[in-house]
């Protein structure tokens, strides 16, 4: 069983909805795409699917996996059809199965539309009257694609095609952004919004400083905004996150907030990630995006954004409040850093957060909207004065001071070069202790792909329950090539034996991101059954 | 006898009760009156997890405090 698939027969829907059955899955989404009787005004009798196989295997196993590790979901699968399908035949599904729907339905949505846009398919539309056409099924999925048919090559690649930027609005049309009113500064002008829409920003907390930042930013066009945060919405955060409703509570924050943005400004790539920051997820992800917004609640996070942010060369802006004040710092390349400022790094539990100290509403959103325009200021190229600078604010007597701070010598970030300072022993723990994993759960935390190794008589008699490739044991290590060095691996079996062997000897090869599920699969059932 | 400004954020400006104050003091350095004060107000956060800014600028423990200058206690914070 494979994340994506082709079949040329017709698709048992109750078969693939079971593939996906799960304990730990409060709920399941799927999408059915079916054959239609009509496209763009003719009728049409039967069709044909198309596609180049092995490349639109290889691209949609990407999708599915990409929608499992940025919404958590427990497991996800899409089969298409191949071949002659007549009217109302299924054509398309796609299903996904997670612990609360939010992130079912959220990543189901996303695995169909990528599909459309980014898999090579075609399709041979007969018409009624006798004529036929080929179409790319990227056509499908846009609502409002220009006039030309017939076929041709349109990019199957994901190009963003934002709006223009200051497009008059006609009352027919469906509005457009219109940035205007901050183009005609004369610090942005047109240059100024072609280099926000160029901008790759990635936020960490979508929480009280989180939501100013993020509308602001999406508000202004920037072009990609990440949104990073793993924690569901409490009732308790309302007061302060207003970019959220009551009825919300329970759903992931980043789901959320991406719905709400997505609204805001169409035009705007928001990229939701259903993760906790750690020093397994951050690098990997900080490493797509220009600036980071440290927007977090906590020290530990906190170091660790400054950390990669210097180690990977990047730009962040940091804020932090404590009840009626907060600091704001903006790190560049070869500025001072927060460990320049804080070279001892504060545990939690010492200085209060949130729900420890109190705070009021507008105070996260004060800083929230500064730390939206230090960063707009970065992207317009002007110098922000939070830089080699602490800035502090009292909102309790509106007085604000800046202590200038530098480069310092001792600094451990900057002195440890290219390691993550302090955040790698805590926070990759157990893959520093060797390469053992004991749970299905952990590995998904990690970011590890799953590859089953058993052979095909033992994976028919016991299918595994999770998203993994097939890849017997013998020819893994028969071609170890199918690894790819920048993806880490769980590899798995019935009792841990192979998995294990098959660990050591792909270490040796240098493969040092393979990891073996203790225990095996028979393992994992003894562990979950209730004694 | 120097007087000095000093001003406190965040749980120092809790503890000490007061976010300013003009003191005189004998204290010779930044760190001689950071001690001087915890005992006063029964500070508890030690200097290591502390920085000290004297007119505005971050600085050692062990800079000599000057008549009229301005000295700011800040902890890091964490909220968000």
């Amino acid at each position: 069983m494979s994340a994506f698939e082709f079949s040329h027969v017709p698709l048992d829907t109750q078969a693939l909805q079971a593939s996906l059955q799960d304990p730990a899955s409060g709920g399941y989404a799927s999408f059915e795409g079916w054959v239609r009787d009509l496209n763009e005004g003719r009728a049409v009798k039967h069709l044909e699917y198309e596609a180049y196989e092995a490349l639109a295997r290889k691209e949609g196993q990407r999708i599915v996996e990409e929608a499992i590790t940025r919404f958590g979901v427990r497991g996800a699968r899409c089969v298409h059809r191949i071949g002659d399908l007549g009217l109302g035949e299924l054509a398309v599904w796609v299903g996904v199965a997670a612990p609360h729907r939010g992130e079912a339905f959220a990543a189901c949505r996303h695995i169909i539309d990528e599909i459309k846009h980014r898999v090579p398919i075609w399709k041979k539309e007969h018409y009624t009257d006798g004529d036929s056409g080929w179409v790319n099924c990227e056509r499908c999925a846009a609502p409002t694609v220009d006039g030309h048919h017939s076929g041709s090559e349109q990019g199957h690649h994901h190009d963003h095609q934002p709006a223009p930027l200051t497009a008059p609005v006609s009352p027919h049309d469906s509005p457009v952004p219109d940035y205007s009113r901050q183009i005609v500064l004369a610090s942005v002008g047109v240059d100024g919004q072609k280099k926000i829409r160029a901008a790759r920003v990635l936020v960490i907390g979508a929480g009280g400083l989180g939501v100013p930042v993020l509308s602001y930013l999406a508000g202004a066009g920037v072009g990609v905004l990440g949104v990073m945060d793993s924690d569901p919405l409490e009732a308790s955060n309302l007061h302060r996150q207003t970019l959220y409703s009551l009825q919300d509570v329970g759903r992931p924050k980043a789901l959320l907030a991406a719905e709400r943005l997505r609204a805001l400004n169409p035009d705007v790539d928001v990229r939701p990630y259903v993760q906790r920051a750690d020093a397994s997820t951050l690098p990997t992800l900080a490493a797509g995006f220009d600036v980071l917004v440290d927007c977090s609640d906590n020290f530990r996070t906190r170091f660790l954004v400054n950390d990669v942010t210097v180690t990977l060369n990047k730009t962040a802006v940091i804020a932090s409040v404590y009840q009626y004040e907060g600091q704001i710092q903006v790190i560049q390349p070869g500025s001072a850093c927060l460990r320049c400022v804080w070279p001892t790094a504060t545990r939690d539990g010492l200085v209060g957060n949130c729900a420890e100290a109190g705070v009021l509403g507008p105070v996260p959103g004060v800083l929230g909207a500064m730390q939206a325009l230090e960063v707009m200021k970065v992207l317009l190229g002007t110098r922000s004065p939070a830089e080699n600078a602490v800035v502090l604010f009292d909102l309790q007597t509106l007085q604000t001071r800046r202590l200038k701070a530098s480069r310092s010598a001792d600094c451990p970030t900057h002195c440890s070069g290219n390691d993550l300072a302090e955040a790698k022993p805590t926070d990759r723990g157990i893959l520093e202790n060797g390469p053992l994993i004991d749970s299905l759960d952990r590995a998904r935390a990690l970011g590890l792909a799953i590859i089953d190794l058993r052979d095909e008589q033992e994976v028919t008699q016991e299918p595994l329950w999770v998203l993994h490739r097939h890849i017997p044991l013998v020819r893994l290590l028969d071609d170890s090539s199918v690894l790819d060095q920048s993806t880490g691996y769980l590899l798995v079996c019935t009792k841990g034996l192979r998995s294990s062997a098959a660990v050591s000897t792909l270490r040796e090869r240098g493969h040092g991101n393979v990891y073996s599920l203790v225990g095996g699969i028979a393992g994992l059932k003894e562990r979950s059954t209730p004694r | 006898m120097t007087a000095i400004h000093v001003q406190y954020y965040a749980i120092l400006r809790e503890q000490a009760g007061k976010s300013a104050e003009r003191i005189d003091t004998s204290a010779a350095t930044a760190a001689a009156l950071y001690d001087e004060l915890a005992t006063r107000y029964a500070f508890t956060l030690g200097r290591s997890q502390l920085r000290v800014a004297v007119n505005d600028e971050f600085c050692e423990w062990t800079t000599l405090l000057s008549e009229g200058c301005q000295v700011v206690f800040i902890p890091p914070v964490a909220g968000g």
